[in-house]
């Protein structure tokens, strides 16, 4: 057997691997309840019914957490962007004493682990009012998504010659102008990219998220209290919809992270 | 309308001196071309024209601004850059505009100036195209495009037509010395190509190791270099440079005595000739020296020869039907008026001061 072949197999139980699970989630949270239950289950959902779905969202408490989820990863998002693509931009155009040290320090802050932080952090939140608010969860969230965000955009930036930039002064364009009228449109997908990055970074986070509310659960949070003494379909439902955003997003950045994380651009 | 003119520049990329005082004065509707071997700074001392580098030291003046500390919009520059930094989501006749559109243009000036410059570049009908969709020397003509179309009172122009093939050139060439001989625009272009420059420039301004090293006229700089580096850089092939001793007031080549112009600083003397300012011939001339023939080859328009003299090569081109072989030994005749004395420590010409 050669070589390619092994791969190949490895690829394929890989995939396999990931894809199996999210297809029964998936397949489930369109069943009806006594699909639910059926063992052995099918391959393909049999009876096809929005029982699962409907009775996931008539559970009290659902709606709000998806909303609280809503209102967090978009404050997430807008706070990654905007402080994000500064910093990017800072990154890629100007040579700044410890600008790789900065780089690092950057990335370090991920290697600190959320557990030590959490308790200070609560603590600090009540004090400051902010404990069960989205906005609270909102800061962490970012501080999680913001090393991402800069790096992505950082290299994002870089991908535009900075002669473009030049140009557009040299045509009668101050700083900002040309920023605009030059660097924004072609950053656009990439800075899209970053956001919904952030977004999905936020939508999944749940160790924060629990920790910091009480009664303004987020999703995950919610579901990860509410998941171990729910019925089946719940949980299938609740899986879903856990999933399924963060999987359309990633599919819809996919040349970015691709971009990311070096490979070849397509 | 307006001038250039910029004082002891000097440039530092960390420990890389890029411009190391260079003086430079362009006039008003002047035409100069600045030549140099690869990274002697030619792009740097453009870019701090453009207000896009800042020098260590010196200032730049535009017209009678000093405009050193201004940023590049307030220069009433044009510049087209080595890369030609075409804005790639924009389309070509967007691209072109762009400039008119900061101006805030009427929009029937607007096009009319915007198809002028795409005529004259030839891609009035690409238009429509985004950049992606053209090729290496397209670009690069929508990049001088675009610099003309805002009518600046200065361009500068890095290598605009390096992209274009041999023939395309020389016919954008002549367009673009007619168009800014008539627009009377003050421009500064840089080049590789010797060519290119002789043909263009008012004034030549050769630069060498982040300083201009000679200042002139084309037919001066190519006759008269003002040291061995540019008698080496000009001229393919490059000047030839005998190493001569000196007696009292005269160089000798074996049995041919030189009058020097001055006498040199040291025992020996450099003597700097064209190719073409040795005649070559079969017999012993009165007014020669003898060499031997190491290769022939045959360029068409001509016939190059290399030769030793001594232990020194030189460089001899003769009509195509002369009759050299290699091995042979030919008497080369200097035509008086078109040598170039200079001496050996230094590099530097007897009779050409060293410009600032
Ligand atoms: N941003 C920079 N950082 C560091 N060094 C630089 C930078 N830009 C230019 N240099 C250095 O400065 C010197 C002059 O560069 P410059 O680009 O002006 O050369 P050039 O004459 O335009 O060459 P070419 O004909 O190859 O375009 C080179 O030694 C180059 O390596
Ligand atoms: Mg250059």
């Amino acid at each position: 057997m050669s070589t390619r072949t092994i791969y190949l197999a490895l690829a394929v139980l890989l995939a396999l691997w990931v894809v199996v699970p999210i297809f029964l989630i998936a397949t489930l949270a369109f069943s009806d309840r006594a699909s639910v239950f059926a063992w052995p289950k099918g391959i393909l959902p049999q009876h096809f019914s929005l029982e699962t779905i409907s009775f996931f969202f008539g559970v009290a408490g659902v709606g709000k957490a998806i909303g609280n989820s809503l209102i967090v990863a978009g404050l997430t998002l807008l706070f990654a962007v905007l402080l994000g693509a500064p910093a990017g931009y800072a990154l890629a155009r100007y040579r700044f004493a410890g600008a790789d040290a900065y780089r690092i320090l950057i990335l370090l802050t991920r290697a600190f682990p959320l557990a030590i932080l959490a308790i200070p952090l609560a603590v600090r939140f009540i004090n400051l009012g902010l404990y069960d608010t989205p906005l609270g969860v909102a800061l962490v969230h970012t501080a999680l998504a913001l090393p991402f965000a800069v790096l992505v955009t950082s290299s994002l930036f870089l991908g535009i010659p900075r002669e473009l930039e030049e140009a557009a002064w040299t045509l009668g364009c101050n700083r900002i102008q040309a920023f605009l009228k030059v660097v924004l449109p072609l950053a656009l997908p990439g800075l899209a990219a970053t956001a919904i990055f952030a977004f999905v970074i936020s939508w999944n986070e749940v160790f924060a998220a629990t920790l910091l509310t009480l009664r303004e659960r987020t999703l995950p949070a919610f579901l990860l209290t509410a998941l171990n003494d729910s019925p089946l379909p719940f949980r299938f439902a609740g899986g879903f919809f856990l999933i399924v955003p963060a999987l359309v997003f990633i599919f819809v950045i996919r040349r970015y992270l691709f971009t990311l994380w070096g490979i070849a651009n397509r | 309308m307006a001038g250039i003119r910029v004082e002891n520049i000097v440039k530092l990329f960390g420990r890389v001196k890029a411009l190391n005082g260079v003086s430079l004065e362009v006039r008003d509707q002047e035409f100069v071309v600045l030549l140099g071997p690869s990274g002697c700074g030619k792009t740097t001392l453009l870019r701090i024209i453009a207000g896009l580098e800042h020098a260590e030291s010196g200032r730049v003046f535009i017209g009678d601004r000093d405009v050193t500390a201004l940023p590049p919009r307030s220069r009433k520059i044009a510049m087209v850059f080595q890369n030609y930094a075409v804005f790639p989501h924009l389309t070509v006749f967007e691209n072109i505009a762009f400039g008119l559109r900061m101006q805030k243009a009427l929009p029937e000036r607007l096009r009319a100036q915007v198809e002028r410059a795409a005529t004259l570049m030839h891609i009035e009908n690409l238009l429509e195209r985004y950049p992606a969709q053209l090729s290496g020397g397209q670009r690069q003509r929508v990049a001088v495009a675009r610099a003309l179309a805002v009518e600046p009172e200065v361009l500068l122009m890095d290598e605009p037509l390096s992209n274009l093939d041999a023939l395309l050139r020389l016919e954008m060439r002549a367009e673009l010395k007619r168009l800014l001989a008539e627009s009377r625009t003050t421009t500064l272009y840089v080049t590789h190509d010797q060519v290119e420059a002789m043909s263009l420039a008012d004034r030549i301004a050769v630069m060498n190791a982040g300083r201009v090293v000679q200042y002139d006229e084309p037919m001066k700089v190519y006759q008269e270099p003002a040291d061995t580096f540019v008698g080496g850089f000009i001229g393919s092939p490059p000047m030839n440079f005998l190493r001569l001793p000196v007696e009292g007031s005269q160089a000798r080549i074996q049995s041919l005595t030189l009058e020097l112009p001055s006498s040199p600083p040291g025992k020996d003397v450099l003597l700097g000739v064209r190719p073409e300012d040795l005649e070559a011939h079969l017999e012993p001339q009165p007014q020669s020296f003898p060499a031997r023939v190491l290769v022939v080859e045959p360029l068409g328009s001509h016939l190059l020869l290399t030769l030793a003299y001594e232990q020194q090569q030189l460089k001899v081109t003769v009509p195509p039907d002369f009759a050299a072989k290699s091995g042979q030994t030919l008497w080369l005749r200097p035509q008086p008026g078109r040598l170039r004395w200079l001496d050996p420590a230094s590099g530097q010409s007897l009779t050409h001061a060293r410009q600032a």
